[in-house]
């Protein structure tokens, strides 16, 4: 009601003499009052907690002195963290596992999309089941896994075993050639059913007459699909990577639970590696450096990401 | 191009029935529309004959195949649809070049024959533009397009101008019916608009509940509706039908009302009426045949206004006549009132006569 009024006011205002910003502001103060309360929660709970964490990556935090105690150093944390090789590594190790475990879970949920789009028996029952990984928790899931993997117990190895597959229990999570492999198929397997119900969505929105015009225009199942499916999903494809390749870039629960980082850094991703840091081993101020670099290079990512999708919107309303 | 034939076709959606024993020949180059309300069956139809749903039983055969169990592109068809349909990811050019490119036609080729196509519907500048920067009569030339590079046997249009306003409609009503007079083409036509089936078509195929109920030219259909059904879905405003009784005094037939009056019928009408399976019959008239006097005359009957509806050259009126809706046309120079009492006169050569049970129009013979 205030909104509208206010507006409906300004707007009448506005014939005799363009008010000018404060004039607004002061016109329109209910309105400013009323997100106040929204306004104060994020300064406390975001704009607080960024400020500190670029704070104290200028500063040394020594184990055994309080926090407050900390002391300045300037950029040193900064150049710590940028000639470290485990940064490095840690940093390969989140691009491969973002990347890996983005796109495959993307290419399996759209298959199963498409699979379950059509009408068959038992449909509902699949579709349900293969919901679950999504649904259950992480936690829970990551300790199941931790046991399929285990190299002296685990049912995968027992049944490659079995199978001939393998002499002897393969080692999935204790071997650091296998172990970020091994984690991807765990995050995959818990992200595709979120990729399939994004796509079985989108594809609901398909026209039909679209469909079945290719039809008359002599396309085949594939032609189809190709010509008019596939760009139809442009959009919803567009976002689910987004959200998915976000998701994966803040992973943290899989890896901290299932291994933990190790063996010897190779599991470790940006998030468990900052979460060592500063609660393993109380190096805030590496910690919060260590943040700040990620922030920047996920703004970077970021900008070029919108810049993209932008990009994109342009050519599809553009004229 | 082609005849396309309709042999006794049937569509079921279990126990009902979408189409029931529809047949019809639509001879080469001929329009036809398969007119009807809505859930008629005529979409249905259409779709059997372009192959995207199966047929229950019966024949479709385009020129001299049977197509019953080929493919939509195997057919030798071309479709335009209510929504046009165009990809909306593609070019002007490349939606018009897409059937050519499924059939693997030379590249070269391709181009030449989307600029022919162009060039007949007047697109040739909005080639490089995508769907969604056209105007709604511009991406209906386009989905004409689509439909004529593939020089089909027949064209298929299910409700093509039911997505343009009305002046745009009235517009490419006239387009498409140039296009088929320049093209020679076999067209089947499914529109709900007995207008656009009356103005543009050889042929219209009155359909109801499944059934084909009249195939003939629209003049015919107008003039000699087979039933209740076709006389009221075909004119606008519809043809006005009152439920009277037969009546025979001094050898003189007529018409009674439960209001009392009776209306004498001509000797040939009244051949009309004798073969009426009971004494209900039902007598319809068009708006321009029914005189209307503000005075008793001859054999007029009465009636009382209901509405009066100016449309700058021609009055329509509104009146109840023994219970019914009547509708009267009238020169704007006559100036009625509603609830006034009026006499309406019949043309007893341009009456038709319905039975009232079975609502089949009735013949003298």
């Amino acid at each position: 009601m205030t909104i509208a009024t206010g507006h409906a006011a300004a707007l009448q205002r506005a014939d005799i003499k363009r008010p000018n910003v404060f004039q607004q502001m002061w016109a329109s103060r209910a309105d400013y009052l009323y997100v106040l309360p929204a306004i104060v929660v994020m300064l406390v709970v975001i704009a607080y907690p960024i400020y500190y964490t670029v704070e104290l990556s200028f500063f040394k935090t020594p184990p055994g002195l309080q926090l407050r105690d900390k002391v300045f150093v300037g950029t040193e944390n900064y150049s710590t963290i940028l000639s470290s090789d485990v940064f490095w590594k840690v940093t390969v190790n989140t691009f491969i596992w973002t990347i890996a475990s983005t796109l495959i879970a993307f290419v399996l949920g759209f298959g199963a999309a498409l699979a379950l789009h059509r009408d068959f028996v038992g449909r509902a029952i699949l579709r349900a089941i293969l919901i679950i990984p999504w649904v259950i928790s992480a936690v829970a899931a990551s300790y199941i896994w931790k046991w399929i993997y285990h190299s002296d117990f685990g049912v995968l190895g027992a049944v490659m075993v079995q199978l001939g597959l393998a002499d002897r229990q393969p080692n999935f999570i204790d071997n650091v050639h296998t172990v970020l492999p091994s984690l991807i198929v765990v995050n995959i397997w818990r992200e595709f059913p979120f990729a399939m119900i994004m796509l079985m969505a989108g594809l609901q929105t398909v026209p039909d007459q679209l469909l079945r015009a290719a039809k008359v225009d002599g396309a085949s199942a594939w032609q189809r699909f190709w010509h008019v499916t596939f760009p139809h999903l442009r959009g919803v494809s567009t976002v689910t990577i987004l959200l998915l390749a976000v998701a994966n870039f803040n992973s943290f629960i899989i890896p901290w639970i299932t291994t933990g980082g190790g063996p010897s850094n190779a599991s470790h991703i940006w998030i468990t590696h900052i979460y060592e840091l500063a609660f393993g081993r109380q190096r805030w101020g590496v910690a919060a450096a260590y943040s700040v670099l990620l922030f920047a290079i996920l703004m970077v990512l970021g900008y070029f990401y919108v810049k993209a999708l932008s990009g994109n919107d342009k050519q599809e309303h553009g004229a | 191009m082609a005849q396309v034939v309709l042999k006794d076709l049937v569509k079921t959606y279990g126990s009902v029935y979408a189409a029931k024993d529809v047949s019809l020949t639509v001879n080469d180059g001929e329009f036809v529309a398969l007119v009807g309300p809505s859930g008629c069956g005529k979409t249905t139809t259409l779709n059997l004959v372009a192959g995207l749903i199966p047929i229950t039983s019966g024949d479709i055969i385009i020129g001299d195949r049977v197509v019953n169990d080929l493919d939509p592109k195997d057919r030798d068809i071309a479709m335009v649809f209510q929504n046009y349909a165009l990809y909306p990811q593609k070019t002007v050019f490349q939606n018009l070049a897409f059937p050519l490119q499924m059939r693997k036609l030379p590249k070269d080729e391709i181009d030449r024959k989307v600029r022919e196509a162009a060039k007949v519907l007047d697109i040739t500048h909005l080639l490089e533009r995508k769907p969604r920067e056209l105007s709604g009569g511009q991406q209906q030339r386009v989905a004409l397009g689509r439909a004529l590079v593939r020089d089909p046997a027949v064209f298929l249009m299910d409700e093509p101008l039911s997505n343009l306003d009305a002046k745009l409609r009235v517009q490419m009503r006239s387009e498409i019916k140039r296009f088929h007079q320049d093209l020679n083409a076999t067209i089947i036509y499914v529109t709900h608009d007995q207008l656009e089936a009356v103005t543009m078509a050889d042929k219209m195929a009155v359909m109801n509940g499944g059934l084909l109920q009249q195939y003939d030219t629209p003049a015919q259909v107008f003039a000699n509706p087979v039933n209740m059904f076709v006389a009221s879905f075909v004119g606008s405003p519809a043809m006005s039908l009152v439920p009277l009784e037969v009546s025979s005094t001094n050898g003189i037939t007529s018409l009674t009302s439960a209001e009392g009056w009776h209306l004498p019928l001509s000797a040939e009408n009244a051949r009309k009426v004798a073969n009426a399976r009971s004494k209900k019959v039902v007598l319809g008239a068009r708006h321009s045949t029914i005189r209307l006097h503000k005075e008793k005359l001859g054999d007029a009957v009465p009636a009382k206004v209901y509405t009066v509806e100016p449309t700058g050259d021609i009055t329509f009126v509104q009146a109840f006549l023994s219970g019914a809706i009547v509708n009267i046309s009238l020169p704007p120079s006559v100036i009625v009132e509603p609830d006034e009492m009026v006499w309406l006169e019949f043309d007893q050569d341009r009456i038709h006569l319905f039975d009232g049970e079975t609502e089949m129009a009735l013949r003298a013979e």
